[in-house]
């Protein structure tokens, strides 16, 4: 009845885990690996507890056996005892121990303020492990300096780019994230905007203001524009940055999605009038929301 | 023959183990404030003298030199004397080398929240505080070779093979690394440049680890533990082997703190191999300890002493199994710079040494005093808050480690950073650094609560300052019959033991300093890279005193997650003029190699006054005295001629003109400010500040313009 208890288990849980993978729009990636690494240590931990039961009934299977041929609990324990001292003996071998009882015969003549020392060996687990470093430490320097096989780091490096940019163009080549200062479009969907929004608060307020209103950056929502005003000069002042005038490059922390939304949540500031604007700075320009309308 | 009866001095040791503990608490007291700052930045209390760039040094410091320093000195002092059957060679030389040192040690803490900084890490002190502590480290090394002269024991015991190696090898690395240029009373700057200098720095970083906090402390348990066990030393044949690997193998694993930055790739290589071979020795002087008390495990169990001293080495085996698998490269890409390395060394330093002195002092104090330890109750409550502050300390700062070091090299399948703001991977990690100053806190009520203990057994007893003793007189040497064993024949005379292993120490540093130090095709030159001017090296200095470098590294390791973050990887080249080197070794912030023209002057000074105005949710400290102080240009002359001095090419005569330079610059930047609403004198501190971070890593970029 256990063991069939049990393969039911499996059974229902192998059966469950393609129908969640099929489902990923209901279960989210780190959902499913955190309850992937819960089957793996649920199945673990019942395994231990298996193992232990089976060992168990051993035990007792063993102890009845021996009973009906006529054996008493004494004896058994004796035969275990003595069975266990080996044991012991071959872990203490292993260490490279001698023992204790030899003790005497080790101990050098000489003595400082009273502590002696044993004339024991080196232990050889103790010289295997200091002989394997050494082979480890000449195989690297082989590796790195003499044949070559490994790569140094700025040779990691170039090899980490390249496959970067191998995996980053196949993704994008894939997505709609393709955006750029060419084809990039005004909309004023609220999701777009909520987002732009977001990322507005998170980076550019600090500089431009709370309201976008111009601290150490300039005024975003009035009408003048130091690098162009139209939706793709502002992803383009985003991408790439004013280095000369303090604006920093986005174009390695924002994502082409990223930059377009924020660029259409400024164009959306456009004439809010928040309180305490900077002055205007650079060229009047026409709003080129109308051109959209 | 007629036995000599002569007298120990217990009194030096008494002192140096008061200082011990005294110091011991005020050092970690330290820690624990700057623990606080690190999620709470209010607790530098809105001082300068009090804020974590000053005082992170301070602690290390304290706890190295001022702690660990006085429980060494204790420690040899008490075995030294008992090893060789000789009272010290002079009671004068001892006074002079306990005195002197505390002095430095005060020295220390007022020059350190001053600012007065070289920035070498653990070698922070100026260069007047430097001579001062060659002096008196050569009034140790005359006392204890006086010592070993008029000793009534023909062998030199493996303790002492150890303190003589923790003398000449200290003696070596202090002196190269303190080659400096002085340029005022409490200003120099380091000979070296660059990666020359990083290289020194932590040759000697890496074996101010190994022969300060390793090598004395293994001398000291191969005397207290056979001691307080009672049991001979398990071998004499590893003592040899492990001794001697140990000292020759250290020297060379400086370089593994250095991975991945612009130090040639054979130095890397050859850090990481000697690292990884350094496993074994390290292991030697744990497994002699453990075996040691073998047949002495029953009194483990209720000797709190011997409880210390199993959780010390058992530390020790831990981090110096740690060490070697840091080293390796893969791994350091994740841990440098991470708190998995504040985790590691402490470890060390709350394991091994704190545990070992804490048994040590339990041990000796009641019997120079000639009684009973007050409590055992409280040293056993000691041990088991002890070694559950080590366990709140370690593991949540290991969590941090992997946690950040993994988020920051986290990217989206569109090829961005995941986090590309660094700030957001700190907050992360906050929680776990209050979790690590809890641990430090348990930790540091044990050693009140150890300083209760010994001043109560201390003030029941009474103190033996001079503790008689007798001891047969040497015989002459050619009496005795040449033994066999070339090792034992070495232990008979100190002088060519002490040759023996500083040349031992010499092979490792010359192969590694001396190309790196001499070969000009190791260190590639950029053309495009000029000196600071005289503003920006004003502004470095400030960078210096507000030891800025204790969060920002300068080096851009060359990763895709790093040269995405903060733009191109470093060069060589780019540091020829950084006397001192400032890479630094942690990143609690970004790293700021490449941070000049990055943003414009206004965003420095709104940042710098309160950096949450920039970045909400920083924890870095406001700095608002660069607003109030005005920058000292007296100096200029004197650092412009010291820095040509030690190679920099400033023009002849330049020194006379360079206040003028420097005044048109900083008027320029504070016309820029005047341009973002901020009123600020040119003179202010924080307008050198902002010049020297604007410089930052912008000279190759000069070198592209050029080029196209």
């Amino acid at each position: 009845m256990k063991h069939q208890r049990i393969i039911l288990l499996f059974a229902f849980i192998f059966m469950g885990m393609p129908a969640w993978a099929a489902d990923d729009n209901l279960v989210s990636a780190e959902l499913m690996n955190d309850i992937g690494y819960g089957a793996i240590v649920a199945i673990l931990i019942l395994f231990i507890v298996v193992m232990l039961l089976i060992l168990r009934t051993f035990k007792v299977l063993t102890k009845i056996m021996l009973k009906q041929q006529g054996i008493t609990e004494d004896q058994v324990e004796n035969v275990i005892k003595a069975e266990k001292k080996p044991k012991n003996e071959t872990w203490i071998k292993l260490l490279s121990l001698r023992p204790m009882s030899e003790e005497k015969d080790l101990l050098m003549e000489h003595e400082y303020d009273g502590i002696q020392e044993l004339n024991n060996p080196t232990p050889a687990w103790f010289m295997y492990l200091f002989y394997g470093t050494i082979i480890f430490a000449i195989g690297y320097l082989l590796n790195y300096h003499v044949f070559h096989t490994g790569q140094l780091q700025y040779e990691e490096y170039r090899t980490e780019i390249a496959k970067a940019d191998i995996a980053q163009k196949a993704f994008l080549s894939k997505s709609a994230n393709r955006v750029d200062e060419t084809n990039v479009k005004l909309v004023n969907d609220p999701v777009v905007l909520a987002s732009g929004q977001v990322i507005f608060k998170k980076n550019c307020s600090p500089c431009h203001g709370e309201h976008a209103q111009g601290v150490v950056g300039p005024n975003l929502t009035d009408d003048y524009w130091l690098h162009g005003g139209k939706i793709n000069d502002i992803f383009k002042t985003i991408k790439y940055g004013v280095p000369a005038k303090g604006m920093p490059t986005w174009e390695k922390l924002l994502s082409p999605k990223q930059i377009a939304d924020v660029a259409n949540y400024i164009k959306s500031l456009h004439g809010t009038n928040p309180a305490g604007p900077k002055e205007p700075q650079g060229v009047k320009e026409t709003d080129d929301k109308l051109a959209l309308n | 023959m007629q036995p000599e009866k002569f007298f120990y001095d217990n009194k030096i040791v008494r002192n140096f183990g008061i200082a011990t503990v005294l110091w011991g608490i005020a050092g970690m007291t330290i820690g624990l404030l700057i623990a606080v700052q690190l999620y709470y930045p209010g607790a530098n209390m809105h001082n300068q003298y009090t804020t974590f760039g000053r005082i992170r040094p301070l602690h290390t410091n304290a706890v190295i030199f001022a702690f660990v320093g006085n429980a060494i000195f204790m420690g040899v002092y008490y075995s030294l004397q008992r090893l060789l059957k000789a009272r010290m060679f002079s009671d004068k030389l001892s006074a002079i080398h306990f005195w002197g040192w505390q002095l430095i040690i005060v020295s220390a803490l007022i020059t350190l929240p001053l600012g007065i900084t070289t920035s070498h890490e653990y070698a922070e002190l100026e260069w007047p505080i430097d001579i001062a502590i060659t002096i008196i480290w050569v009034v140790f090394g005359i006392n204890m070779f006086g010592t070993i002269f008029k000793r009534r024991e023909r062998h030199l015991y493996v303790a002492i093979w150890f303190y003589i190696a923790t003398f000449v090898t200290i003696a070596v690395l202090h002196i190269v690394n303190s080659f400096e240029i002085p340029v005022t009373f409490w200003k120099s700057y380091m000979v070296y440049a660059g990666v020359q200098d990083a290289l020194v720095q932590w040759w000697y970083g890496h074996n101010a680890v190994a022969f300060f906090l390793t090598t004395p402390y293994l001398g000291m348990m191969y005397y207290f533990l056979p001691k307080m066990a009672n049991r001979p030393i398990y071998s004499y044949k590893l003592s040899i082997l492990h001794f001697w690997a140990l000292i020759f193998i250290y020297i060379w694993a400086g370089p593994h703190h250095l991975l991945y930055t612009t130090l040639p790739g054979w130095a890397q290589s050859l850090g990481v191999a000697f690292s990884i071979m350094l496993i074994a020795p390290s292991w030697g002087g744990m497994i002699n300890g453990l075996l040691t008390l073998r047949g002495a495990w029953d009194k483990v169990r209720d000797d709190v002493v011997l409880k210390f001293m199993v959780v010390a080495l058992t530390a020790y085996g831990m981090a110096t199994f740690e060490g070697p698998m840091l080293s390796l490269k893969q791994v350091n890409a994740i841990a440098h710079f991470s708190d998995w390395i504040i985790a590691h060394v402490h470890v060390g330093a709350l394991g091994w040494n704190g545990f070992l002195t804490f048994g040590i002092l339990y041990w000796l104090i009641p019997r120079i005093y000639k009684t009973e330890l007050y409590s055992k109750k409280l040293a056993s409550f000691h041990f088991w808050i002890g070694t559950l502050g080590i366990l709140f300390y370690v593991i949540p700062l290991y969590w941090a480690g992997f946690t950040q070091g993994l988020m920051l090299k986290e990217f989206t399948p569109e090829g961005m950073l995941k986090y590309p703001n660094f700030l957001e991977t700190v907050l992360r990690i906050v929680p776990m650094w209050v979790t690590r100053s809890l641990g430090g806190c348990l930790y540091l009520t044990g050693v009140i609560v150890m300083a209760y203990n010994l001043t109560r057994t201390a003030l029941q007893g009474k103190l033996l300052a001079n503790e008689p003793a007798q001891a047969m007189p040497l015989e002459p040497v050619n009496t005795i019959a040449r033994e066999s064993g070339w090792h034992r024949r070495l232990e008979r005379r100190p002088i060519q033991f002490m040759i023996a292993a500083l040349l031992v120490i010499l092979i490792g540093s010359f192969v590694e300093l001396m190309p790196t130090l001499t070969i000009s095709s190791n260190i590639p030159t950029i053309a495009s890279v000029k000196p600071y001017t005289p503003l920006e090296l004003q502004g470095r200095d400030l960078y210096i005193r507000e030891g800025c470098l204790a969060c920002h590294s300068q080096t851009v390791r060359p990763f895709r997650s790093e040269t995405e973050r903060y733009g191109e990887y470093s060069k060589a080249g780019e540091f020829v003029y950084d006397h001192p080197f400032l890479w630094g070794s942690e990143r609690k912030g970004p790293d700021l190699a490449r941070i000049g023209g990055k943003y414009p002057n206004a965003w420095h000074y709104n940042h710098l006054m309160d950096p949450r105005l920039m970045s909400p949710g920083s924890i870095m400290p406001d700095y608002n005295w660069l607003i109030t102080q005005d920058l000292d240009t007296s100096t200029t002359k004197a650092k412009i001629n010291a820095m040509r001095k030690i190679g920099v090419p400033y023009p002849a005569g330049y020194e006379n003109i360079a206040n003028r330079d420097l005044t048109t610059q900083a008027d320029a930047i504070a016309a820029d400010l005047s341009r973002d609403h901020i009123k600020v004198s040119g003179r202010k501190e924080i307008i050198a500040i902002t010049a020297y971070l604007q410089r930052l890593g912008t000279d190759i970029k000069a070198n592209k313009t050029t080029t196209k």
